[in-house]
């Protein structure tokens, strides 16, 4: 298995696109190109196939069925008559609201949203930047979400959007620090921040989420809390703020922050895959297919955990966070590198 | 402490999600009713039907409007059997009074209809949800 499918089929593209057009700096510039349609067409699907998903494994948990009715008897176009609904909708700016920081709140979370997507090894080699820094990179940009919440809650004029844009400032501050040092464990471990060095150094040795089980429990609980979902879900609850800084969104703005969540939460799964499960390393299947098997089961976690648990309290969140999975992940730290420094010294 | 309740509630989900659903689709599929169930068409078996009109004395609405006529051998022929359901209240009276247990519900509760002449059901020419009714356990 020394090529993924994923890049045979980008060799394929290339060669393609070489005999079309001969200028290799253009057919650089065009399998960027491809590269980023891949990346944005990956999202837009799964964003489909997860409303789907998350209806029917609700459903399920609820002891019903779920869409039935919308192409045929599982309801599988539900997701079509949802996006054509929420086009059709109407445009209502609330009045009083911030014109400009409003309407372009919704675009900016999904920026960061799909730039992280840059740095996943989805197969072997298929990484658009695979930087050395890789790592590090994502988190900073995935802490920037953090700012569109707030804006489009300031930006609302209403108390519940503006109620909720502080809450995601809270809650996503205090829950990225347990988070980056739930992660340096696992840096600590493969010695880069490299993502294929990470998915590396899991083949030779052995999944991380084996080696680092309290970090993974911590990444859990903060990538829970980092997606706004329940039981983490304060930003946006319905019982007591409506929707939180996407109250007064209708349409397709509102279709916006829904599309960045589903990245979130595929990027998330993605990470988690990539970093605790051995990324797309597995025997027999291809990678490319080891990868999604991974990613699906993370993300039927993730919604497991959502249809399971109730909401915490702000309070509550923000204690758990700060005095149990902070120092928690500290320990883990000085575990590890206790680890590493037994495992060198006696073999 | 420490999560345990929180492996508690996935178990649980977890079953609900393999475990057999109670959503009936409605059109398609329909919750049977219970044996005791009230509402429907009056449905009449006229093979066991004696003509004798109790069910129709019986009726403290004027539900039922009843044609009999009666042969040369002094035998009671029932030949229309009006079940007016705008009028009916379900009270069942007409079923226990009926001597030959030729009276039953079809449970067929979605009666609703656009005119109140469609109200009007007429069990004797509607053979078929007797024919139903007559399979029973204890007959």
């Amino acid at each position: 298995m020394h090529n993924g499918i994923l890049l045979t089929a980008a060799g394929w593209i290339r060669d393609i696109l070489t005999f079309l057009f001969g200028n290799e700096l253009l057919v650089n510039i065009l399998m960027t190109l491809v590269g980023i349609g891949a990346i944005i067409s990956v999202i837009l699907t799964s964003a489909i196939v997860f409303t789907y998903a998350e209806r029917k494994v609700c459903a399920f948990m609820q002891v019903r069925i779920g869409p039935n009715r919308v192409g045929g008897r599982f309801g599988l176009l539900q997701p079509v008559a949802d996006m054509l609904k929420l086009m059709s909708k109407e445009d209502i700016i609330p009045n009083g609201c911030d014109r400009v920081v409003w309407s372009l709140s919704p675009m900016l979370l999904f920026v960061p949203s799909a730039l992280i997507y840059s740095f996943f090894p989805f197969d072997d080699g298929a990484i658009l930047a695979d930087v050395n820094v890789g790592l590090f990179l994502l988190l900073a940009i995935s802490s920037q979400a953090v700012l569109p919440f707030l804006m489009g809650g300031y930006a609302s004029n209403s108390k519940y959007a503006m109620i909720g844009g502080m809450r995601t400032v809270a809650q996503m501050l205090s829950y990225e620090a347990p988070m980056a040092f739930s992660l340096i464990g696992v840096v600590m471990l493969t010695g880069s921040m490299k993502m294929s060095a990470i998915v590396e150094a899991q083949a030779t040795h052995t999944w991380f989420v084996l080696l680092q089980p309290i970090a993974f429990v911590i990444y859990l609980i903060t990538a829970t809390a980092e997606t706004n979902r329940t039981p983490f879900d304060l930003v946006e609850d319905e019982s007591e703020i409506v929707a939180g800084p996407f109250t007064e969104y209708s349409g397709m703005r509102w279709a916006l922050f829904f599309l960045a969540e589903y990245a979130n939460l595929l990027s998330i799964s993605i990470l988690t895959t990539t970093l605790f499960l051995g990324g797309w390393h597995g025997p027999v299947l291809p990678g490319a297919v080891w990868f999604w098997l991974k990613v699906l089961v993370m993300i039927f976690v993730f919604m497991w955990f959502r249809w399971t648990f109730p909401r915490t309290r702000i309070d509550q969140m923000l204690s758990f966070s700060w005095k149990v999975l902070l120092p928690l992940a500290l320990v883990n730290m000085l575990l590890t590198g206790v680890g590493i420094y037994l495992y060198q010294s006696l073999c | 402490m420490f999560g345990k309740g929180l492996i508690t509630g996935m178990r649980v989900t977890w079953k609900h999600f393999w475990g057999k659903k109670v959503t009936f689709c409605y059109p398609e599929e329909k919750l049977p009713m219970t044996e005791r169930f009230r509402g429907g068409h009056l449905a009449l078996n006229a093979t066991k039907c004696i003509g004798c009109k109790l069910c129709s004395l019986n009726c403290p609405n004027r539900a039922l409007e009843l044609t009999v006529t009666v042969d040369e051998n002094k035998k009671r022929h029932m030949q229309q059997y009006l079940h007016i359901m705008g009028r009916c209240l379900y009270c069942n009276l007409c079923v226990e009074s009926c001597p030959t247990q030729a009276l039953s519900w079809d449970k067929e509760y979605a009666i609703s209809s656009w005119y109140k002449e469609d109200m009007v059901h007429d069990s004797m020419s509607d053979q078929t949800s007797a024919a139903v009714s007559e399979v029973k356990p204890h007959e």
